[in-house]
């Protein structure tokens, strides 16, 4: 790419081929808006719950598990977010301060009001439901646009722990790249020259 | 007066390179100061986190960002920071600057590109010039950097090849993937002409540095190998080498100031610590980037300048460029490929090298004889996470499970796609400008630099013509799902303008030296200089221009004092 001609920084909205530049970016900005505002709690009622339950010593991390092996299961010739150890990926996406504060509570967040639904709607947590369970709530999910969008966050988050190099946590023994017959570059970031550790 | 240095250059890029190495090698004590940290080989690598999501070689948006105006549908200016928009007009922010991370693709302008009034006329809505200067005056400094950055390549003869004054180029080209012969063959068919890219990449090992390790990595990437041409590993640090430049990185310059006789005294920065520095010199070079360059002068008001720094003909700012044009592309099927050329589509390394220039003038029964551009060839970007970005989504909804990983599949795995980026050039116009943003500071309370993007009506039609070009190649070669855009949009990373040269301070910020008009020892070398563009990536045009001047800078002080160039 000579030509740098569309922002390619970590935003979820890739699908403006038919849209406006102008329209695409004014997009992104309201997506931020959204960011800033779900942060602050709003989401709960984009999702369409009624009222937010949950105990506060919930952590996210096993649904977060759930979720992101049900959007990338695992297959017998094919890996899936349990062999890309994608939530070690998610774990170091928290600490990266290059990552939006906003974005990095939206991830976690989403967990919490995905089990708020899933306990509505079936009395259980999202991890406790069957694969059916477990689609129909995502595909619920995906219908509001706040659902839609943090389900589209976590699949850009998890190609990230497919693709890229595996010193960041993801993309065990490269299986990822195996898998798509991707070939990397060389040299591949490792322990001292991962982006968090470069003399910046 | 005693001063710290002869010359202080702000901004380490493909502007401030050349006169750094030159004025170091002719005895002169330099100082450059660089506003990101000075990275080295050893710390580049093919991370697409580090170079291209998490955007580590450039500020994070919220410190440092621009506001851009764009026009709507109606013709109104929409105002959007771009921390808002995540449109970045950053390049690469560290020791190098964005010469760190280009492609290299070294195409020298064409004499017409210096008279293109005298040639084609006046066009309503646009400030089109002739150059100050000729291709006769900068055609010695081409030379100079493709033996200085090291270009490879091999010059042949073709119609619209430009004047050299040395046979051929100094390092053969570097090797080729087996697509470049197709593309050779397609264009015979149809009647065009492809011609071999030169490159600011090294096929030898030479002047200390490695030869192209071909990853496959190279724009957006840093060079691990040192065989890319930047400014960093081809001249500064031969510079440094001397004993007589500095470097500083993390300098981020905020303010020039002048005397009472409007020459400048010194130049302020915060350093790392964000305490301000003050160093002065006796010549000052401003090479930030075309639209950090004006900021700065308009930042810089002094006693003689109460509208900044040589701007008091209000000409800083005026007339940015951008590179006009687009892109296309079409996917190389292997199932359209027996097994033998589908290995050899797939190889990741050599280069496609090659452009098609047969329109860089066009004689059009609609638009008249005009200046056209190029069409430029090469693989899709490299980069997996943004590839499969794109296939997370289907009929509108998003996809995921089992029907995402086929998609995966098929994308990554049953073609590749071949694409070309049109060049050609962005009129000059008054609805393209730099200025102060009243309201949004970056982290140091320093007002950010707002641009509005306007473009003329005929750059989109001159690139629809030739991207219809470019796809005629890509359905010669056989490639599926053909498709090109053209727009308004400007590619952040192709900026020029804002600081024209000419004879007359009335229309122009610098004299055909680059020194501007209204102060002695200010001069400017970055792609401001460009009163239009031409229609070729500007890195090397910025490059040979900066050479040039960096020759009078030397007259100016007094000739050379040891050492040679």
């Amino acid at each position: 790419m000579i030509r740098r001609t569309k922002a390619v920084r970590h935003n979820t909205e890739t699908d403006q081929s038919d849209q406006g530049l102008l329209t695409w970016r004014r997009s992104l900005v309201s997506r931020r808006r959204f960011l800033i505002e779900s942060a602050g709690g709003t989401v709960a009622l984009l999702f369409g719950l009624q009222h937010i339950v949950g105990a506060d010593d919930y952590t996210p991390w096993a649904t977060l598990g759930a979720v992101l092996e049900h959007l990338l299961p695992t297959e017998p010739d094919s890996p899936g977010a349990a062999e890309i150890h994608a939530l070690d990926y998610f774990r170091f996406v928290m600490t990266d301060k290059r990552v939006d504060r906003e974005q990095r509570d939206f991830i976690l967040q989403g967990n919490r009001w995905l089990d708020d639904l899933a306990g509505e709607k079936y009395g259980r947590t999202f991890v406790q439901l069957d694969l059916t369970g477990k689609e129909h709530m995502l595909r619920q999910v995906a219908r509001s646009s706040a659902g839609e969008n943090w389900i589209a966050t976590l699949l850009t988050y998890l190609f990230e722990a497919l693709l890229t190099a595996p010193a960041y946590g993801g993309n065990t023994d490269q299986v990822g790249w195996r898998w798509l017959q991707y070939v990397p570059g060389f040299p591949l970031p490792g322990p001292g020259t991962r982006f968090t550790e470069l003399p910046l | 007066m005693s001063r710290d240095f002869d010359v202080c250059i702000i901004g380490s890029g493909a502007g401030g390179g050349p006169v750094a190495y030159t004025l170091a090698k002719a005895g002169f004590s330099v100082l450059v100061l660089e506003k990101g940290p000075w990275l080295k080989e050893q710390h580049f690598t093919k991370d697409e986190l580090a170079c291209c999501r998490r955007k580590v070689y450039s500020p994070e948006l919220r410190d440092e960002q621009h506001v851009i105006e764009e026009s709507d549908e109606a013709g109104a200016w929409q105002v959007t920071p771009t921390e808002q928009s995540g449109w970045d007009f950053w390049n690469g922010n560290c020791v190098g600057g964005s010469s760190n991370f280009m492609s290299g693709y070294f195409h020298r302008l064409k004499p017409v590109d210096f008279e293109l009034k005298s040639t084609f006329g006046a066009i309503d809505g646009a400030n089109v010039v002739d150059w100050p200067i000729a291709y006769a005056d900068l055609e010695p400094y081409y030379d100079r950097v493709e033996r200085l950055v090291g270009v490879s390549g091999k010059a042949a003869a073709h119609a619209n090849a430009e004047p050299r004054s040395s046979r051929d180029l100094p390092y053969p080209p570097t090797i080729e993937h087996p697509v470049s012969k197709r593309i050779d063959e397609a264009a015979k068919t149809l009647g065009f002409h492809a011609l071999r890219v030169p490159r600011a990449i090294l096929s030898q090992p030479a002047m200390g540095r490695r030869a192209c390790e071909y990853s496959g990595f190279c724009g957006d990437f840093g060079c691990s190998s040192g065989a890319k041409g930047s400014s960093r590993a081809a001249l500064l640090d031969h510079a440094v080498e001397t004993g007589r430049c500095e470097i500083r990185p993390h300098a981020k310059v905020f303010s020039i100031s002048t005397d009472a006789k409007g020459r400048i005294s010194s130049v302020d920065y915060f350093a790392r610590d964000n305490s301000v520095q003050r160093v002065d010199a006796r010549i000052y070079v401003v090479a930030c980037q075309a639209i950090e360059s004006s900021r700065l002068l308009l930042a810089s008001v002094g006693p003689r300048f109460p509208k900044g720094l040589a701007n008091n003909h209000a000409q800083v700012g005026r007339n940015l460029l951008f590179s006009a044009g687009g892109a296309g592309s079409g996917d190389m099927a292997y199932a359209d490929h027996n097994e033998a050329e589908t290995r050899a589509l797939r190889q990741v390394g050599p280069f496609v090298n090659r452009a098609l220039d047969d329109w860089y003038t066009i004689s059009d029964p609609k638009l008249g004889r005009v200046k056209g551009g190029i069409i430029e060839f090469l693989w899709d970007h490299p980069n997996a996470v943004v590839r499969a970005e794109n296939a997370k989504w289907r009929n509108g909804g998003l996809v995921w499970g089992k029907p995402l990983k086929r998609q995966l599949e098929t994308w990554f795995r049953t073609d590749r796609t071949l694409n070309f980026e049109v060049f050609n050039d962005w009129l000059p116009n008054d609805n393209c400008f730099v200025s102060l943003d009243s309201q949004v500071s970056d982290r140091w309370g320093s007002p950010v630099a707002k641009v509005r993007i306007g473009a003329h009506p005929q750059d989109q039609r001159i690139g629809r013509l030739l991207a219809d070009k470019g796809e005629q190649l890509l359905k010669q070669l056989g490639a599926r799902r053909i498709s090109s855009s053209v727009g308004p949009a400007p590619p952040p990373n192709l900026q020029a303008g804002g600081c024209r040269f000419g004879e007359q301070a009335e229309h122009s910020v610098l004299d055909p030296d680059c020194r501007a008009h209204e102060v002695e020892n200010l001069f400017v070398t970055d792609g401001s200089f460009m009163p239009t563009g031409g229609s070729v990536p500007y890195t090397f045009t910025i490059y040979a221009n900066s050479f040039r001047v960096a020759d009078r800078i030397i007259a100016q002080l007094g000739g050379e004092r040891s050492g040679n160039t």
